[in-house]
């Protein structure tokens, strides 16, 4: 009897599954936070030995599911339905994933604007390393190297083989990185990656050290490492086109509870701190991945001539004009105004004629004023505005430039008086010369 | 699942070299993560369930928060208790947490449980019914003698439990459920463990023997890790994805002590597979979750307290395994049960060195002192061979008392990777152009690696570079570090970097650039030189700008291969733009306004000129028409020239080209009409003057 209840409940539980992401708070432009995250695993174990950032998104709200990457009911999609605002790939390890995802069904959900999170480790699988690269991080390809430094390492009882390094090495960026300066160190233990030269959406979060190298600790060296100094990447973001965010690191542990717990001592200082730098760097950089900051939005853009403030359909040329627009940041849980001064509009027509810096009340307004060009045709009022880490802002708004009516030119100009003299003393002379030689006797 | 704690494997792997591992006893890190874990939300704690695993856990590592948790749990379980619906789960957890808190409860109520658990095991089919059922009847004696909790028909009850069971010692959950799992096989375990204790009378020996088959051939599906420790693996996973290898190990480990401690015969279990087990729990180090804490905790304290029915693991670890030369560091070892507790009289030995990476052994066999004051095993001095570098050294733990031998699992020898490190000397450094023919030195300096070296050379493709140094470790043996590179980087970024080869001390690179020129991409200029040596037992590990090479390459050909992009610097590409400012059209140039005034005053001259010539002329108007009509015309045909004159002015100050013209049109009719008239009244009286 019981168990029969029990099913029931079960039924009623499971078949009530697919109605919960329409239930949930979904990303949308409004609110672009990610809710729901489909986080895999390649071990249970990654659940506990990992709480600590996963109960830190849990607390900013995020709604996680766990699944084992080789589940065979894997999928990130229904009906052409993303069910999922974000990926937390833990399973460095996994050949294949199971169901219906694969690097390709991983791909199309970036480029439809999802952000992932990607960790590797020593031994990553060649389907990670490839969901890397096709990020334009590409890693070391000797399966058995890891990232040695034998200068900047954390001073361990127990590691001696200098794997557990420590690098302050972070990208000077507020917006990846939170305001407050990530004063510990951070502890890293796993591979190396180099960032494809040609691709410039992917940058370096944490880079190693000049003296860092990546190879096999246990056998000796016969080429040079192919990843060597500051030029090896320990964990890389991407933010595509589509202001998808990826983030590559190539260590597990760098979110794990041992390494954000620990206490961190750099080999050849003497200070120790008590806490490693991991934990504000991971839960920073995943609020980052996961927007809830750094993320733009340019509302009411406006314009028209200085003393009138309604926006006309045509602009002459040479009229002054003003130009508002309106920027907010989401900052994870409302729109707040963003303060720049490096925000530009161009006056554009197959290249910019005008391209002036805004500047703002502080409170999200940005505005400026400036001369039509005297060249006349289809103009647009463009802002492209890509900052380090923010999502990139494009707007164009099209605007047409006539050019003066014919009565729009001067009239009267000083210059042509004597030409007017001439002509209308020829006029008042022909005047009298007609009635004098009419009349005159 | 089946590749369940494959990550573990990873740590424990990266942090062991072979199979030697080093596994620490619980320590204080594990009370403060109780701590955190197990913190009442909102006053309490979710469940009776996790109420108990609390207590259980805070027990074993001496944390004292009973009386805190008393206070307001203890009302919920009289109330569970008292109850006569509550379920055979909420039962069974109210009376553990009685069994810990002792919550003031008279026997009438247990009396009430026991007789309805007593009819509920009668008729239950499935194991965890049973295992409520027997569990509480068995906590209902443990917390009252005045109950009769006694089963009469235990032998039943432990067939009926035993017909669960599966051919691989895995146990189902209930009868109609065909999937087999570990975690249930010590849920039966610790059932059949209860049915035991409670029987009123032996249970048949036949039954313990098969049973006791069917606990060895659990044991054969026991999943092994290279670094020594193994684990029973969870096939079946629950709804929450809550049994995992850990619960499943800890039940069984559970499962089986109690069973265990409830008979009088002995299980044979071999002390290593205890003892594997033990690091098995040690290695997950600090669980995250309360669950895997309180299942890791739990399970070493039942192979520490098991009253000696199955061995009592000890665990051998090194407070440090990194031992410098340089600081004189003593070899300690510290010997703890899992828990951490102190262990009976023994004294370890030191038996064998491996030098890492080879085979070949050092046979020492030398005894530790034990200080007894920090309860640590200490070697004095390290044994003469031993120089900077990676070991692996074996101890073995030796009891004194030959009783212990069989209490205590010591897994025999335990091998335990230590690095040696210390400070490698630095010497007769240099770096000298040779030319390429004849080797001749053209320039060569001494470097002070130690220092600052700021060093500029030049080169040509002809030439050779050569760069020697030598490294001697503290006990003036070669040293061969990990990591010797020389790095040579362009100006533009282009990097280049070579191994540093060694024969014996010496460490020697020639760099022959004509064979080069290819690599460099003939890239001349100026090329910075670093030298970074290290290695993880040298402590003096460096980078070392050695100073400028000027390096002249011959022009490269067409075909050359181009040297690699360098990655760009992002600022360029986030960093404001340059503001553009239109340029407008200047103005035409004009000339003065006084010029232009005084050509409008010579303009009008000419028209003055006109005027006072007519007044010369004398000119007058005697010809104008003196009849009313024509007079009429006249004036109106002057108005009309007047009209068009002013409407010209007016075109120019303000109308447009249509209006003029329009006006225009209708000032020409009648001037044309008033113009007609007039011009033909002044011509006939002209031709009338002509015929008079």
């Amino acid at each position: 009897m019981r168990n029969l209840k029990l099913f029931q409940l079960s039924l009623i539980f499971f078949s009530s599954i697919p109605l919960l992401p329409i239930l949930t708070l979904a990303f949308s432009a409004e609110n672009p936070t990610d809710r729901r995250i489909l986080v895999l695993l390649d071990d249970v174990s990654l659940k506990s030995s990992h709480s600590i950032f996963f109960s830190s998104l849990q607390s900013r709200g995020f709604d996680l599911d766990f699944k084992l990457a080789d589940d065979p009911k894997l999928t990130l999609q229904r009906y052409g339905q993303y069910l999922y605002d974000g990926l937390i790939l833990f399973a460095p390890t996994t050949e294949r994933f199971g169901g219906s995802l694969d690097l390709a069904a991983v791909l199309s959900f970036v480029d439809s604007g999802h952000d992932v999170i990607v960790a590797a480790d020593s031994n990553a699988s060649d389907l990670i390393r490839n969901i890397a690269a096709e990020c334009g991080a590409d890693f070391d390809e000797d399966p058995s190297a890891v990232v040695i430094d034998h200068t900047s390492y954390a001073v361990s009882d127990t590691e001696g083989d200098h794997t557990l390094i420590v690098s302050d090495e972070l990208i000077q960026s507020d917006v990846i990185l939170g305001k407050e300066k990530i004063e510990a160190p951070i502890l890293f233990k796993g591979i190396g990656h180099s960032l494809n030269p040609e691709n410039n959406l992917v940058l370096k979060v944490l880079s190693a050290s000049s003296t860092a190298y990546s190879a096999n600790p246990n056998s000796k060296l016969s080429t040079p490492p192919s990843l060597s100094g500051s030029a090896i990447s320990l964990v890389s973001v991407l933010q595509a086109r589509n202001n998808a965010r990826v983030l590559i690191s190539g260590s597990l542990e760098l979110f794990s509870n041992r390494l954000l717990r620990a206490g961190v001592q750099r080999a050849g200082h003497s200070k120790k701190f008590d806490k490693s730098g991991n934990e504000r760097f991971v839960v920073e950089v995943s609020k980052w991945v996961f927007h809830e900051r750094g993320h733009l939005k340019a509302v009411n853009v406006r314009h028209h001539k200085v003393g009138e403030s309604d926006e006309p359909a045509i602009y002459r040329i040479n009229d002054d004009l003003e130009y508002f627009v309106e920027i907010y940041e989401w900052s994870g849980t409302q729109w707040e105004p963003y303060v720049a001064n490096d925000v530009q509009v161009q006056f554009y027509m197959m290249s910019p004629y005008v391209l002036k810096t805004l500047s703002t009340n502080e409170k999200g307004l940005y505005h400026t004023s400036f001369k039509v060009p005297d060249v006349y045709g289809v103009f647009q009022f463009k802002i492209e505005y890509q900052r380090l880490g923010y999502t990139s802002l494009s707007l164009s708004k099209q605007i047409p430039v006539r050019p003066f009516r014919h009565n729009e030119y001067e009239r009267f100009i000083t210059t042509a008086f004597p030409y007017y003299g001439a002509s209308f003393s020829t006029m008042l002379g022909f005047f009298i010369f007609s009635i004098v030689y009419l009349y005159s006797k | 699942m089946a590749r369940g704690l494959r990550f573990l494997v990873l740590i424990l792997s990266v942090a062991s070299i072979c199979d030697a591992a080093t596994f620490n006893p619980i320590s204080d890190s594990h009370r403060s993560a109780a701590l955190e874990l197990f913190t009442p939300t909102d006053g309490s704690l979710k469940s009776l369930e996790e109420t108990f695993e609390a207590l259980r856990t805070f027990e074993v590592l001496g944390i004292d928060k009973k009386s805190e948790i008393k206070g307001y749990t203890c009302p919920t379980v009289v109330d569970t208790l008292w109850s006569p619906s509550s379920a055979l789960k909420d039962l069974f957890q109210a009376l553990r947490v009685n069994g810990v808190l002792k919550c003031e409860l008279n026997d009438e109520v247990f009396a009430g449980i026991a007789s309805r658990l007593k009819d509920n095991v009668k008729d239950a089919n499935s194991l965890l019914d049973l295992h409520y059922s027997i569990g509480s009847l068995k906590l209902i004696k443990g917390q009252t003698a005045e109950v009769d909790v006694h089963l009469e028909d235990a032998d039943g009850i432990f067939r009926a439990i035993k017909a669960l069971s599966q051919s691989d010692g895995r146990w189902r959950f209930s009868s109609n459920n065909p999937e087999s799992s570990t975690y249930a096989a010590g849920i039966a375990l610790e059932t059949l463990a209860g049915v035991v204790a409670l029987a009123s009378h032996d249970i048949d020996q036949s039954l313990m023997d098969t049973l006791k088959q069917d606990i060895l051939k659990l044991f054969d599906g026991i999943e092994r890790y290279d670094d020594g420790s193994c684990y029973f693996d969870e096939k079946l996973v629950d709804a929450q994805g809550n049994w995992g290898p850990v619960s499943a190990s800890s039940s069984i480990v559970r499962g089986l002590t109690s069973f265990a401690t409830s008979t009088p015969e002995s299980l044979n279990l071999p002390g290593d597979r205890v003892l594997c087990l033990a690091k098995f729990f040690l290695g997950i180090g600090v669980p995250g979750n309360f669950k895997d804490l309180y299942h890791q905790i739990d399970a070493l304290a039942s192979l520490e307290n098991n009253r000696q029915v199955i061995s009592i693991p000890l665990i051998l670890s090194l407070p440090s395994s990194v031992l410098s030369v340089t600081r004189k560091d003593q070899l300690k070892v510290r010997v703890n049960t899992v828990l951490g507790s102190a262990v009976p009289p023994l004294s370890v030995k030191l038996m064998q060195i491996f030098t890492s990476g080879s085979k070949d052994a050092s046979i020492i066999d030398q005894e530790l002192k034990f200080d007894p004051e920090t309860k640590l095993h200490v070697l004095d001095a390290l044994p003469e061979n031993v120089d900077v570098g990676k070991y692996i050294f074996t101890f073995e733990i030796l009891l004194h008392d030959p009783e212990h031998k069989k209490i205590y699992a010591t897994g025999g020898r335990t091998k335990v990777s230590v690095y040696v490190t210390g400070v490698v000397n630095i010497d007769q450094a240099e770096i000298a152009i040779l030319d390429s023919d004849l080797g001749n030195v053209e320039t060569k300096k001494r470097l002070d690696l130690t220092g600052e070296n700021t060093i500029a050379l030049s080169a040509n493709h002809l030439q050779k570079l050569r760069l020697t140094f030598q490294l001697t470790t503290p006990f003036g043996r070669a040293f061969k570090p990990h990591q010797a590179f020389l790095r040579l980087r362009h100006e533009n970024g282009v990097e280049h970097i070579f191994l540093v080869r060694s024969s014996g001390k010496n460490f020697e690179i020639t760099l022959d650039f004509l064979g080069l020129v290819e690599k460099f991409f003939y890239l001349s200029g100026g090329y910075d030189i670093q030298l970074t040596v290290g290695d993880s037992v040298m402590e003096n590990s460096f980078l070392q700008p050695l100073g400028y090479l000027d390096l002249d390459l011959p022009d490269a050909p067409e075909k050359a291969a181009r040297p690699p992009p360098q990655p760009v610097d992002f600022s360029s590409k986030y960093g404001p733009r340059a503001e553009i400012t239109h340029i407008f059209r200047s103005p035409d140039k004009r000339p003065p306004t006084e010029l232009s005034f005084a050509f409008l005053g010579l303009v009008l001259l000419p028209l003055g000129g006109f005027l006072i010539g007519l007044l010369l002329l004398r000119v007058n108007l005697r010809n104008f028409p003196s009849s009313t009509l024509p007079a009429f015309f006249a004036i109106s045909f002057h108005i009309g020239i007047a009209a068009v004159l002013s409407l010209y002015v007016v075109f120019w100050l303000k109308l447009d080209l249509f209006t003029t013209l329009k006006a225009l049109g209708i000032l020409g009719i009648s001037l044309m009409f008033t113009g007609h008239r007039t011009l033909s009244h002044l011509a006939s009286t002209s031709a009338k003057l002509k015929s008079a």
